[in-house]
């Protein structure tokens, strides 16, 4: 264990950066990380997100090293770490299954790493109770595992993962197996904890909203590869090409054509005035469903405003919100969605109503056309 | 008026007595399909228990007498029979051991496809019958045999090596018959500790070793002590193979049953030895179980 | 549990009968009846009563038989006992039939029906009939030390005892004391007629056990049955064992390097009872009054060299003089034996066992 990240003094920095070039990985012929580059800043709580099999669990486990890449460099600071066995990498994780040992007590279990490093009883005890306050368990610790609840549970594998203080720490869908309700509240405190600790924190989930929720930023991944790297807002508002539109919050596309001037029109709405884009290349425009509003008899300045008129085709009452598809022009639809009040009378919205949406267009999103369907 | 047939405020319920009813009768059904397998526990095993134990006070003029468990005390035979006999099965279980817990290991860390194909192997002798595997034990090990001539031939040694009729050949077979029994309780518990389990210890800390120390072998203790019970307990009726392979050297229990029986044609003294073996091994299970938390490692509980 | 299958087996063997042997069982003057159970040991002994005695004595006498291997007093015992007798010939030793006997556990021999006219005197009790008479001898590998008679061969139990002459293994009798205790006292110097005499006491079962225990280190096998004697020496996994002479012999025709001496061996004799509740006992008491008779005996030799206890059968023997002298029962060979003592192990058995399975399980 020559990389004790423990036994040095407190002024060694509480986090590090990771800094991943051309990491590869295959699995027969098909690529699990397809040349991955990636800095993750000193303190920086950053989501790998995307589908299953996209390769985000491979990458986590890379910086493991629970699996041995085919290429690539694996940097934690200055340090290479491509070759280094997992348990001389010094970095805490949470498990997807917690993988809680079940012949341990709640405290020996958080113990276990201190007691690896050699840190003395008293202050492996005192260390124990700091980390199960910090997950509000306090008074748990002679608990056997298998008497502590899913939400127990985590909070214990997370106690485990940084009471040796890593300044680095993985996750890997750790709230996948809780209920909606207290996966959300965990979604709050982990972020409190990230906050609380400092540490450079990695974290996968394929459920955007998670993602969206906690992150400093948002590292978006499909077929091995980053297509996006960037803060949840910008992911969320920019997002950079279909794949990230479509994976990450509800979108509708529609396809748009370029007019002699240099616009972009869908139908005869003009769209962009003058996109800088290559003549004859093909774009998108991006509609998220609550950026749409009914216009009624309000005046619109077109000049901020995109208009389309349409007919209402289904209409589905959600609670807090209700969802709505009309139809504009012959081939295609739109989806949207608004806020619902019990006086409303736009709750009473039926199919066959005409209608008129507008878009800000400050909230047009123009991206390129996915060859792809 | 049943309370439970009338509500809070006093009213009859619905249905309430004939649904507590029916629930009585499912329970009832339930019950009654334990009957055969209660009907064959004491038919095949309380009965003869019982029947075991009335003829060990039956001395051998046909009167009641404690005469059988006296003259266990008297000769000296009797103790050291019980001494070997639970000697050579302890033996037999740690050699067990040592080598069906890297053979379990070995199997459970490989592909599921691969496992079954190797398992196949373990199992083959169990399809062999058990005389056959002991006189091919013989013929491997014996003065002039196999491994003998192979260890002289090859320069290895110059006189043959005494490898059976002594306790080592006893050894030696017992081992190879009562390995499978091993070897698959502990693969099944093997099998069920995760992956992370492992990932995880390494992850905080543990070296490979350290970890296998720490998480894996304490979570493999319940397969071993099933499956070491189980081949403990059936070594301590073992006839063939210690007869065969011991040279009449290794006098167990069984061996001496038989040696009463067709000598003295004496239930009763057969039937003590059987009643002290049988009572030895319920004192040595209930210790075990203190010690390891029995129930977990027969029933499985992770 | 086996009366399903047996029965069966009785069905066909009774259908046979009828069908193949009526005439030879109307013309001997037998009814045709149940067939009866006849059970014998295994290995060359059993083939060897197959051969002469069973099959023609069958044939001739029209009674059928079903063969049955492992033979054992006990399990006799337990039959009579549980009340649900198969058996109705059973071979065993003399001293296990005594036991049993005493134990209740077997049929008086009817004399009216089996002729012991020409027998030896002593070769027949009221519970079994001689079928045999075999020696307990000393055999050792002729390779390592000379064949018998030659100089420098081993002669005496004396002999057996001494590995600084006759350096090498031995093998003993396991789990049974039937024969083990007298050679250890003849060779510790006892002369053979008061072999029995100190045996009766404590003391002198002592003395032939610490005589035993003196060789033990030596004994690298304890034999428990006449196929494992034949099989150590075949295999020369002994130099020197303790067994029955025929079952050397037999080995010896298969190509074992054994020899051994009737000096100083014990003279002893197996026979025939019938458990008590015998299902066919009138018939089994016919059929063991036909293999008693001298033409079967005589046939014996040429499968087993065990002598017959019929003297008659030394006169109809076709069997060639060296053949007959090799037998333990010749008057050539007699005087060189010690006749096993049914008394002693009537009285003395058990105890002697306890004492020899402490040894053992030292």
């Amino acid at each position: 264990m020559d990389s004790n990240p423990d036994s040095g003094p407190s002024q060694l920095p509480t986090a590090l950066p990771i800094k991943i070039q051309g990491l590869t990985k295959k699995y027969g012929s098909m690529y699990a990380l397809d040349s991955v580059d990636l800095d993750i800043k000193s303190g920086e709580f950053l989501t790998l997100l995307g589908p299953s099999g996209s390769g985000k669990t491979t990458l986590l486990m890379a910086i493991a090293g629970f699996n041995r890449p085919d290429a690539g460099s694996i940097r934690f600071g200055d340090e290479e770490m491509i070759l280094k066995a997992p348990h001389q990498r010094g970095v805490g994780m949470v498990f997807q299954s917690y993988a809680l040992f079940p012949h341990m007590t709640v405290a020996e279990n958080i113990a276990f790493p201190l007691k690896l490093r050699g840190v003395a009883a008293a202050e492996s005890a005192e260390r124990v109770d700091t980390a199960l306050a910090t997950v509000q368990l306090s008074g748990l610790g002679d608990r056997d595992i298998d008497q502590l609840s899913g939400g127990q549970r985590q909070r214990v594998a997370l106690a485990r993962a940084f009471v040796f203080r890593p300044r680095i720490l993985l996750m890997d869908e750790p709230l996948s197996a809780l209920d909606k309700k207290l996966r959300e509240q965990m979604q709050i405190e982990l972020k409190h904890l990230h906050e609380q600790l400092g540490v450079t924190t990695v974290y996968v989930t394929h459920d955007q909203r998670e993602a969206l929720t906690m992150s400093d930023r948002i590292a978006v991944i499909n077929e091995g590869k980053l297509t996006q790297v960037d803060t949840p807002h910008v992911i969320y508002n920019r997002p950079a090409n279909a794949f990230v539109a479509d994976f990450i919050g509800e979108s509708t596309m529609l396809p748009l054509t370029a007019n002699e001037s240099g616009g972009l029109q869908f139908d005869d709405h003009l769209i962009a005035h003058d996109h800088a884009g290559d003549a004859g290349s093909e774009w998108s425009l991006v509609i998220r469903p609550e950026r749409l509003f009914v216009i009624g008899d309000e005046v619109i300045d077109p000049e901020k405003t995109v208009v389309f008129p349409g007919v209402i085709r289904e209409f589905v009452f959600q609670g807090d919100t209700a969802f709505a598809l009309a139809s504009i022009g012959e081939q295609h639809n739109l989806s949207f969605r608004f806020g619902t009040d019990s006086s409303s009378s736009q709750d009473t919205l039926h199919p066959g109503d005409s209608i008129s949406l507008g878009l800000h267009r400050s909230d047009v999103i123009i991206i390129p056309r996915d060859r792809k369907p | 008026m049943s309370s439970t047939t009338i509500n809070k405020a006093g009213n009859e319920l619905m249905n309430a007595k004939e649904l507590r009813a029916d629930g009585v009768r499912e329970q009832r059904l339930l019950l009654s399909l334990a009957t055969p397998a209660l009907l064959a526990v004491i038919a095949i095993i309380v009965i003869p228990v019982g029947w075991l134990f009335y003829l060990s006070f039956v001395g051998n003029d046909g009167h009641l007498s404690l005469e059988n468990y006296q003259k266990m005390i008297e000769y000296k035979s009797y103790a050291r029979t019980f001494v070997t006999t639970f000697q050579v099965s302890l033996l037999t279980t740690l050699l067990c051991i040592l080598i069906g817990y890297p053979l379990a290991y070995f199997l459970a860390i490989m592909p599921a496809r691969l496992a079954g194909f190797f398992m196949l192997a373990v199992l083959l002798p169990f399809w062999t019958s058990l005389l056959v595997r002991t006189y091919a034990w013989l013929v491997l090990l014996q003065k002039n045999g196999i491994l003998n001539d192979f260890g002289m031939a090859a320069g290895l040694w110059d006189e043959p090596i005494k490898l059976v009729h002594n306790l080592t050949g006893t050894l030696i077979g017992m081992a190879h018959i009562m390995l499978p029994f091993l070897v698959l309780p502990l693969y099944s518990s093997m099998r069920k500790i995760e992956r992370d389990m492992m990932h995880a210890a390494a992850n905080l800390g543990a070296s490979p070793i350290q970890a296998f120390w720490k998480v894996y072998f304490p979570l493999s203790i319940s397969g071993m002590v099933a499956g070491s019970l189980i081949v403990f307990v059936l070594c301590l009726g073992f006839y063939v193979t210690p007869a065969v392979l011991g040279g009449g050297r290794v006098v167990m229990v069984a061996t001496q049953i038989t040696a009463i029986l067709e000598n003295q044609f004496n239930w009763g003294a057969a039937s003590a030895l059987g009643v002290v073996l049988l009572v030895a091994t319920l004192v040595i299970l209930f210790a075990v179980s203190k010690l390891f938390k029995l129930d977990n490692a027969l029933f499985g509980k992770h | 549990m086996h009366n399903s299958p047996k029965q069966a087996h009785r069905v066909r063997k009774m259908l046979l009968a009828t069908g193949l042997t009526l005439s030879t069982a109307l013309a001997t003057g037998f009814a045709a009846a149940d067939p009866i159970t006849v059970v014998s040991w295994g290995g060359s002994y059993g083939a060897a009563q197959d051969a002469a005695l069973f099959t023609d004595a069958s044939k001739n006498s029209g009674i059928e038989i079903i063969r049955e291997s492992g033979a054992s007093m006990s399990k006799t015992c337990l039959q009579v006992e549980s009340g649900s007798v198969t058996w109705d010939l059973v071979v065993t030793g003399s001293g296990g039939a005594a036991s049993a006997a005493a134990k209740g556990c077997l049929e008086k021999i009817d004399y009216s029906v089996v002729d012991v006219s020409t027998f030896y005197p002593n070769l027949y009790t009221d519970y079994c009939v001689g079928s045999d008479v075999f020696a307990t001898v000393m055999s050792w590998n002729t390779d390592k030390y000379g064949e018998p008679g030659s100089p420098g061969a081993p002669k005496s139990w004396a002999d057996f005892w001494d590995v600084k002459k006759f350096p090498g293994t031995r093998a003993y009798r396991a789990n049974n004391v039937d024969g083990a205790l007298e050679p250890a006292l003849m060779a510790d110097g006892v002369a053979p007629e008061d072999v029995y005499k100190v045996l009766s006491t404590k003391e002198g079962m002592m003395r032939a056990i610490n005589k035993i225990r003196e060789l033990k280190p030596h004994i690298a096998v304890f034999w428990g049955s006449g196929a494992q004697q034949a099989q150590l020496m075949k295999d020369a996994e002994v130099d020197m064992s303790t067994g029955w002479n025929g079952r050397f012999d037999n080995a010896k025709k298969d190509g074992a390097k054994v020899g051994y001496t009737f000096n100083q061996a014990l003279l002893d004799y197996d026979c025939f009872a019938m458990p008590k509740g015998a299902p066919n006992k009138d018939v089994a008491m016919k059929f063991l009054n036909e293999i008693s008779k001298a033409e079967y005996q005589a046939n014996l030799p040429f499968h087993i060299t065990y002598g017959p206890t019929n003297q008659k059968a030394y006169e109809v023997t076709t069997a060639s003089k060296e053949l007959i002298e090799a037998l333990p029962s010749h008057p050539k060979n007699v005087p060189m034996m010690l006749p096993v003592s049914l008394d002693f192990y009537a009285q003395h058995r058990t105890e002697a066992l306890e004492l020899y399975m402490e040894l053992l399980s030292e």
